[in-house]
């Protein structure tokens, strides 16, 4: 197999390197099959890219870059801001779960409070002190 | 159609000094209506000092914001089944006297949101001119996207029909229920009404309009704006 450069060799064995590392996550339920798919797909990716030489300069041609890395590093890139653009999306969506659930837990946690009290007043314990922080 | 049963909502973030001076001239002011404070992550006594008064208090356990603060209240408000929801600051800002003024478009039905605005008469209050431009920006963005001329578009002194409160205890802007917010319920085909108001300088603590949002404000405000302009009205 013949490597245009050196660059094309590390960054195709970084690639599958961190591709089992991902794998390995999963596999240890570390990471969630649902954001594994875009790091899958971007290792494997970049490691065929750096793996065929004939496809990387067959692209590198189509695609009218300057050289054979850029290739490989804008497919790298590309990946890189689809996986920020999603994280930034879960980001939003846990931001407004967790500010609906505050809330709920806000006015539950009152009713909860004034039935306790209910309670303690009914089984003729209402002087007794209440827990209260601030 | 003063049988309306009304809820003033009172967002309260650190504020143990004013409130309770705040309640105390509500309550004097109008002795019908029921009060509410949300503390919104308070580190002070402001669910205390409220307490202290008899007037229930539901805690966030973390800070959300004046419209997290508002949303809860909505909720509150409709699960026990009151038709009108009034919005009043913690800090003093507002004149209980002006309650009856505020209240009165939305008890003649003749609007689902009043807002009680500092500049439809001219009264005492001088904002900064960061501010003031800010103001005149956003009140023209609100009066040109309504074909209705708001002047107060960040008043912290409303009040809301049951209608609109079961809207927005689901869906509302998260930290500012500013000029988005009253093209949004436009839209959605609610009517808005001005109500002339007094307002005073707060009394004592922090405004939740901090100097670290004053860049991000305006920004956030006028997407949040343009985003609510695109969005498709509902159908009434």
């Amino acid at each position: 197999m013949e490597f245009l450069s050196r660059t094309q060799v590390i960054t195709a064995i970084g690639a599958v390197l961190l591709l089992l590392y991902v794998l390995d996550l999963v596999r240890r339920r570390r990471l969630s099959e649902e954001y594994s798919l875009l790091w899958v797909l971007l290792t494997a990716v970049v490691a065929v890219l750096g793996f065929s030489t004939p496809l990387l300069t067959w692209l590198t041609r189509t695609l009218g870059m300057m050289g054979a890395s850029s290739t490989v590093f804008a497919f790298g890139l590309a990946f890189t801001i689809a996986m920020l653009l999603l994280l930034s999306i879960k980001l939003s969506r846990l931001g407004q779960e967790n500010h609906a659930l505050t809330r709920e837990l806000a006015l539950l946690r009152h009713d909860l409070e004034g039935m306790r009290d209910a309670r303690a007043g009914a089984a003729g314990l209402a002087g007794a002190p209440r827990g209260e922080r601030g | 159609m003063s049988d309306l049963r009304v809820l003033v909502i009172i967002p309260a973030h650190n504020e143990e000094e004013s409130l309770p001076r705040t309640l105390d001239e509500v309550r004097a002011a109008a002795p019908d209506l029921d009060l509410l404070v949300v503390d919104d992550g308070s580190r002070d006594a402001t669910a205390r000092v409220a307490r202290e008064r008899g007037v229930p208090v539901v805690r966030h356990p973390v800070n959300l914001g004046v419209g997290g603060a508002l949303q809860t209240g909505f909720r509150w408000a409709v699960e026990r089944g009151y038709d009108v929801g009034v919005q009043l600051d913690a800090d003093g800002q507002h004149d209980p006297a002006c309650l009856a003024a505020l209240l009165e478009p939305v008890r003649a039905g003749r609007c689902d949101v009043s807002i009680g605005s500092r500049y439809v008469q001219r009264t005492g209050y001088r904002a900064p001119v960061a501010r003031r431009v800010g103001m005149v920006l956003f009140s023209g963005l609100v009066s040109a996207a309504l074909r209705q001329r708001i002047t107060d578009t960040t008043s912290g002194f409303r009040a809301y029909d049951r209608a609109v409160m079961e809207v927005c205890q689901h869906d509302f802007p998260k930290d500012f229920p500013d000029a988005p917010l009253l093209i949004a319920l436009a839209r959605r085909g609610f009517r808005l009404e001005e109500v002339p108001v007094v307002m005073r300088e707060r009394q004592a603590g922090r405004s939740f309009y901090t100097l670290g949002k004053s860049l991000y404000y305006p920004y956030k405000n006028l997407l949040a704006s343009l985003i609510a302009l695109l969005q498709r009205p509902a159908q009434p």
